[in-house]
């Protein structure tokens, strides 16, 4: 069976780019002539694509997990020995693969607004539908001509034809992939990258149709949120991968392919924070409209930077002829972005208008600014080495000092207007309400920043970041009380039950609290790195090493000359690190260093003992090339746990701020005059106090 | 043993471990040192990660980089004089973040460049918007068509929907 596949998956896909090409045609003469057969036709094309794009990508895990080693895709990312659990990250390791794979995290999207939205909005989704194909027609015809994963192995056969060879097992995949997280970090972030399709779709639609008023906001909301909360996760999953097998005691490094899905991020975190004043005020149709069309047009951009060799990464796929598709792509999305809107621009004619600088709409602007500021110094960083060796001929390294000493204030800024811009009123603030909101937060930062200065604390920015953790926090915190004590006083309900009312009655608001949480535990955790240690040094058997508070004592040192049951697929050799403190045994940590007998790589793996307070970091560092004693590099790494449950937070507020609202609570209130026989009691909706949203 | 005796005797052990201690604390302080100069080199292997944080193994830079800034902090060379040496050794690539003259000023401040002209356009915008407003509030009223009336009614709902 496994032997066809390869036909089988060759040819879904070229199905699909027929499909998709029919789609995308279909659907424009369905727009321009308005026949209900047509737009059916167009959308039943567009899902046939979807499930084609699955056959396909279907038949190449099948020839994966049947170590067909007749395809060359096969040959080059998987081996025998590799454990079926990583047969699945093997997939995705490479170009052509890990292609096939965002077009098919694209076709679930697609089907799935496609089918979410049948027979609604007929104005709007034919639209949509050849926008959708359009994207998916580029990605099919990578899947197809530039990339495909089908080719099969040859050989010069007898008369000089070529016939189909074989090999005995694969080369294995890269040691760096070998790790759990990697089965699950790329679907996170493709799911990312590939659902800011969804907002672009609409929103483009919505110029090219002029569609009326803010209804392509409405529909598009969700999607953005849960494409921004994969791309949240992946981002984060790609520190914690590289924390725990680079081995570097870092998790991010400024890295090019790091930047690429850092910048789509920002612009995305700026939409979903403008898009509210378009929906409440009718505000920023223009600026709204561009942030998507940028925040797609980056992950595109991203994905050239990362598979075209224009910046050197360790993470980048090889370099291939594949990033002038990119480009290409890119100039004509850029194209048909401007010419719709030269030819629309009237349609997002807004009536802006603004009370007062102090109200929720200024910091709304100034959240903009600051994420877009970020987003410009992370990608002229990026760039700036390849524009100077284009202008000067020199070539320069931009590295993580630059980022971290440009984005540390931008994002001490953003934290602030973290804390501010929530408890803003729309339209103006005033004073009182100023300083009843923000008055006792603001003491408890200070107090926070001084108390950790009277316990040593001399870092600037370690210093401000506390202060405003800690005054983000208390706004946060004041925010779900208050509300929170309205309910409990007029329902009799008690204060935690009351929260969760209130958090269910505006989920999307008191989502959005927890993933500012969140963001402020991710904020503390990056500032312990000021405090980082390290140490290394030869540890034979019964060696120590001091480090902070723990004492390290190396018992053992073993190796596994051969692969066994436990380890199929590589050879090892192995530390038993005894972790103590105050005399007492925490943890027994074992950092390896593997040899990968498919393709003589080596990788570590790093031991952590994870704690709230500070991880003791591992590493395996080989042996001396001196002395031939094994080498233990340790950190000591203060509040990186801090950063993980920070992205446990961010998640539970998208997963929160995901759900409906439930239906407002109708409260008996006291009436002032008695009520007349018969008359129902007076009733109201619990009034918000100024500052809510 | 006589008083003066015991006296010298301590004096020796003193300075002994006075001795033993001065390299010690010079090493250390060395080795700080070496991390705060290594965290300004980049590791030429391409890892695109800085001097002391490239672990890769068998890396055939990070190594012999490393011994070489140990060398020169133990020659007694300035931090300035130890970097010149290796921007001359290895290029300007090297250098962790682009020194801030010539055409390198433009990655130091573009995003400084873009945060001011950002901030004009919001201030801008903001005098504009509010000015539009304080005219129309400044307007005579004008009789209230149904249509407007329904117009503001919507608007007032949407703005204080909860969502």
């Amino acid at each position: 069976m496994g032997a066809c596949l390869d036909l089988f998956g060759s040819f879904a896909l070229l199905l699909a780019f027929v499909c998709a090409i029919y789609a995308m045609v279909a659907g424009i003469l369905a727009i321009r002539t308005r026949k209900p057969l047509l737009v059916k036709s167009a959308r039943q094309a567009g899902m046939a694509v979807c499930g084609l794009i699955w056959i396909a990508f279907g038949s190449l895990v099948y020839l994966f997990f049947s170590d067909s080693y007749w395809m060359a895709y096969v040959v080059e990312h998987s081996n025998r020995a590799l454990p079926g659990f990583f047969k699945v990250a093997a997939v995705w390791s490479g170009q052509q693969g890990s292609l096939l794979f965002w077009s098919f995290i694209l076709s679930i999207y697609v089907f799935s607004v496609l089918f979410v939205y049948r027979g609604k909005h007929p104005e709007l989704m034919p639209y949509v539908g050849v926008v959708l194909a359009g994207v998916q027609l580029f990605f099919l015809m990578l899947n197809n001509f530039v990339a495909s994963p089908f080719h099969v192995l040859g050989a010069p056969g007898p008369a000089g034809a070529l016939r189909m060879a074989s090999m005995p097992d694969g080369n294995g995949l890269n040691p760096l992939l070998q790790y759990h997280e990697m089965v699950v970090h790329p679907p996170m972030l493709y799911s990312g990258y590939t659902g800011f399709t969804i907002p672009f779709a609409f929103a483009l639609a919505a110029l090219l149709g002029r569609y009326p008023g803010e209804k392509w906001i409405h529909l598009t909301r969700r999607w953005t949120m849960i494409a921004w909360g994969f791309q949240s996760i992946g981002i984060l999953m790609g520190a914690h991968w590289a924390y725990a097998v680079l081995g570097w005691g870092g998790y991010w490094g400024w890295d090019p392919v790091e930047n690429a899905s850092l910048m789509p991020w920002l612009t995305g975190t700026a939409f979903l924070h403008s898009v509210m004043m378009q929906e409440k005020r009718g505000m920023l149709r223009v600026w709204n409209i561009w942030l998507v069309f940028t925040t797609f047009l980056l992950c595109i951009f991203g994905t050239f930077l990362t598979r075209s060799g224009v910046v050197s990464s360790v993470h980048a796929f090889a370099q291939s002829s594949i990033g002038q598709w990119f480009m290409g792509f890119l100039i004509v999305v850029i194209a048909v972005c401007l010419v719709a809107f030269l030819k629309n621009r009237d349609y997002l004619r807004s009536d802006n208008q603004l009370d007062s600088m102090v109200s929720r709409e200024s910091s709304f602007l100034f959240n903009n600014l600051i994420l877009l500021v970020a987003c410009i110094a992370v990608i002229s960083g990026t760039l700036f080495p390849v524009l100077s060796e284009w202008v000067r001929g020199t070539k320069i390294s931009v590295g993580p000092p630059f980022f971290n000493r440009v984005n540390i204030p931008i994002a001490l800024f953003l934290l602030f207007l973290t804390g501010v811009g929530p408890l803003l009123a729309w339209r103006k603030t005033s004073t009182e309400s100023l300083k009843r909101n923000f008055g006792w937060p603001l003491l408890g930062g200070f107090a926070a920043m001084i108390v950790a200065i009277a316990f040593g604390l001399r870092d600037f920015y370690v210093s401000l970041c506390l202060l405003l953790s800690v005054f983000v926090v208390l706004t946060i915190g004041s925010e779900f009380y208050r509300g929170a004590r309205v309910i409990a006083s007029r329902t009799g309900a008690n204060l935690l039950s009351a929260v969760g009312q209130l958090t269910m009655r505006n989920t999307r608001r008191y989502g959005g609290y927890v993933v500012h949480f969140g963001i402020v535990l991710v904020f503390m955790g990056i500032c312990g790195q000021v405090f980082n240690r390290d140490k290394q040094m030869e540890m034979p058997p019964g060696a120590s090493m001091q480090l902070g508070p723990y004492t390290l004592v190396c018992q053992n040192f073993d190796s596994t000359p051969e692969p066994n049951a436990d380890a199929p697929n590589y050879t090892a050799e192995r530390a038993t690190i005894e972790v103590d403190r105050d005399g007492k045994q925490e943890m027994m940590l074992y950092p390896e260093r593997r040899l990968y007998a498919s393709n003589q790589e080596s990788g570590t793996m790093v031991a952590i003992y994870s704690t709230l307070k500070e991880d003791v970091y591992v590493v395996y560092a080989g042996r001396s090339n001196d002395t031939g004693q094994p080498v233990i590099h340790a950190y000591l790494n203060p509040l990186v746990k801090w950063i993980w449950l920070g992205g446990v937070f961010v998640i539970l507020g998208t997963l929160l701020a995901l759900l409906p609202n439930s239906q407002p609570v109708l409260v008996v209130r006291a009436a002032t005059q008695p009520a007349a026989s018969g008359a129902q009691p007076a009733v109201a909706r619990i009034t918000r106090p100024e500052g809510h949203d | 043993m006589t008083k003066p005796r015991r006296a010298y005797l301590a004096a020796l052990i003193g300075i002994a471990l006075l001795a033993a201690a001065i390299p010690l604390v010079v090493r250390a302080q060395q080795t700080d040192r070496a991390k705060r100069i290594g965290g300004k080199l980049m590791c030429m292997c391409g890892c695109g990660q800085v001097l002391t944080q490239c672990n890769h193994i068998n890396c055939p830079f990070s190594g012999p980089m490393m011994k070489e800034l140990d060398a020169r902090i133990g020659s007694g060379d300035s931090d300035d004089l130890i970097i010149q040496a290796f921007v001359q050794e290895y290029g300007e690539a090297v250098l962790a973040e682009p020194p801030s003259k010539g055409f390198n000023r433009l990655a130091w401040y573009l995003p400084g460049f873009a945060f001011a002209m950002g901030l004009g356009i919001v201030v801008l915008a903001i005098r504009q918007w509010r000015s539009r407003r304080l005219s129309r509030a400044a307007a005579p009223a004008a009789p209230v068509s149904d249509e407007l009336l329904e117009r503001a009614r919507k608007q007032a709902d949407r703005e204080t929907e909860e969502s």
